[in-house]
């Protein structure tokens, strides 16, 4: 097992190394030279040419390269053009916020599918089970734009029982929470659903019957185990899709985030720290899959190490 | 699979019924939407601006759904806007599966270094959240409808790849491929003659699979103002033009934001019936 995780440290480095290429390519697509946009219109061009030269930007490419993954492993991911802050001070002051929206819409997601879908699973065909297929066809179909709007109009404007935006406690986090949560509810209650089905089908299951034993033992205890290993792997896969939706649902509800930090730095054309901001998100989600993997050999026996 | 049995299968899948009939309703609205669009979608009367929806009150050139902040027809704009945003969406599902299903041959077939080289740029590729990647190229490369097709193929050609790379390796070592090597058949000649059709079943899930998922991106990109340039009335952009109308003129977001929900929902309604009708076994 200790090979194995070693293997998919090394995989997860290689992978990292992979996405700063990218990442450092992107700025090099970026119309115009860094060095102008750091200066503003008015610089000379001794002055453009002077910063290129402090910059590195005279230098070949592959030279350039090193010098930004040397920088980053120091832990210093460039300077922004606008507030002429590290990047790297910009976003960690915003990561808790983006974290703490993030993981209320993972466990609202999970306290809503998970009961849900196994409801739905156990008594399939009943009316329980309709309700749960018909919250997971409306909620893979929604958007978390249209979902949180729709939430702003009906319970901030016209029920008032909640602010329309802001920062703070369980009163501000619950609908953009809950409108970034909806995706991953809508395909964890789906998938639990008819893998909670298929399992009760097998052998096993019918044996653990035979034997006496009651139902609520045989589901949570046998049944649920094996039902819910593909979740926690698409849990993982998802975060990647949460991380973007965190985005989108920030910036509608004025959280202050890295969503919003995003949008505003592209408004500014400000593209270092749009590219430090791509890389710092992807390493989030490489260590968080990372983890999903390893938590996957803890509670799966059988998995094959090779 | 028969012609008759997939007749039949077709016909006993409700999700496939349904969603076939709202999908071909859609997408003749959408084609035929300069001709039955009541009103000019993007010209702006600002008399008229912010009407509530009057229903069929004012008759059928009335401002059945209201009016957006320019005195813009929202049911036209809503009509030429799925124009927009389903031909973004078609473009992007037709090239993301040529793309990905050519590398996904191409990776199977030959295996060995073009494999790995194709996989392990397609592990980083999926290791960058497609909406964050997409926000980050479109703001670099400047919003244009072209950059955005190519931006979500760019974030999606994985998908298509892998779940073909995989079949691929399944057929590549039965007898009727041998024997098509025996018989002398190219390499080009075999991968699209003989592969090719074997990983039709498995690709054209995955393409029903992703139109819904895509207009859903795209809409969040045009929301960002990341998407279709104006004054192109795309769904996203008419979402985020009634933002800050949210407490005085609701309709404007709420018409749009319903009509993306149910067009969505349609396409994931037919995705899941040509599932169900091809892959009886997958229940998912």
């Amino acid at each position: 097992m200790l090979k194995f995780i070693l293997k998919r440290l090394a995989y997860t480095v290689f992978v990292l190394l992979g996405v700063s290429i990218l990442t450092f390519l992107l700025l090099k697509l970026t119309p115009g030279s860094p060095a102008v946009l750091m200066l503003g219109d008015d610089a000379t061009k001794e002055q453009i040419a002077a910063k290129e030269m402090e910059m590195g930007l005279d230098q070949p490419i592959v030279t350039q390269y090193l010098r930004y993954i040397g920088n980053v492993l120091k832990g210093d991911l460039g300077t922004s053009f606008f507030y002429k802050m590290p990047n790297s001070k910009l976003i960690f002051q915003r990561l808790p916020a983006t974290g703490y929206l993030t993981l209320a819409a993972l466990l609202l997601a999970l306290l809503v599918s998970i009961p849900l879908g196994i409801i739905a699973g156990v008594k399939r065909g009943s009316f329980a089970d309709m309700l749960a297929m018909v919250f997971a066809l409306l909620g893979q179909s929604v958007s978390s734009v249209v979902l949180g709007l729709l939430f702003i109009i009906f319970f901030a404007v016209r029920l008032r029982w909640l602010p329309v935006m802001g920062y703070g406690g369980l009163a501000f986090v619950i609908m953009p929470a809950a409108s970034l949560a909806m995706q991953m509810a809508a395909l964890i209650t789906r998938m639990l659903r008819s893998g909670l089905a298929d399992v009760l089908q097998e052998d096993y299951i019918t044996a653990t019957h035979a034997k006496g034993i009651d139902s609520s033992t045989i589901i949570f205890k046998y049944a649920l185990r094996n039902a819910i290993l593909p979740v926690i792997t698409v849990v993982g896969l998802q975060v990647g899709t949460f991380l973007g939706g965190a985005v989108v649902t920030e910036q509608i509800f004025g959280w202050p985030g890295i969503g919003t930090l995003t949008v505003q730095a592209i408004g500014l054309r400000d593209f270092s720290l749009v590219q430090s901001i791509l890389l710092v998100i992807s390493a989030c989600f490489v260590l968080v899959n990372l983890l999903v993997d390893i938590i996957y050999t803890l509670v799966d026996p059988r998995m094959d190490f090779n | 699979m028969s012609r008759q049995e997939l007749f039949r299968r077709m016909r006993k899948s409700y999700f496939f019924v349904i969603g076939a009939t709202l999908v071909l309703i859609i997408v003749l609205v959408a084609l035929f939407s300069h001709y039955i669009a009541p009103h000019d979608p993007i010209k702006s009367n600002l008399a008229k601006r912010l009407l509530p929806p009057q229903g069929l009150s004012g008759g059928w050139s009335g401002n059945v759904m209201g009016t957006d902040p320019l005195g813009q027809d929202i049911l036209s704009r809503l009509m030429v806007g799925s124009r927009v945003s389903l031909q973004i969406s078609f473009s992007v599902v037709i090239i993301t599966a040529v793309v990905g299903t050519a590398l996904g041959i191409v990776a199977g077939y030959f295996g060995g270094i073009v494999d790995t080289v194709i996989m392990r740029f397609s592990d980083i590729q999926v290791s960058i959240p497609p909406i964050v990647l997409a926000i980050a190229v479109m703001s670099v490369l400047g919003n244009s409808t072209f950059n955005l097709i190519m931006v979500l193929v760019f974030t999606r050609w994985v998908q298509y790849a892998r779940i073909v790379r995989s079949n691929v390796m399944m057929i590549r070592n039965t007898e009727f491929i041998h024997a098509s090597i025996v018989l002398g058949s190219s390499k080009i000649r075999l991968m699209f003659t003989q592969i090719f059709p074997n990983v039709l079943t498995s690709l054209i899930i995955v393409i029903s699979q992703e139109f819904g998922r895509t207009i859903l991106t795209e809409s969040s990109l045009s929301f960002l103002g990341l998407g279709v340039p104006p004054p192109a009335p795309s769904w996203g952009v008419m979402i985020a033009d009634g933002r800050e109308y949210l407490s005085t003129a609701p309709w404007v977001v709420i018409v749009p934001a319903v009509m993306l929900m149910f067009t969505v929902l349609a396409f994931n309604f037919l995705g899941d019936g040509v599932r169900d009708i091809l892959d009886p076994k997958n229940k998912n």
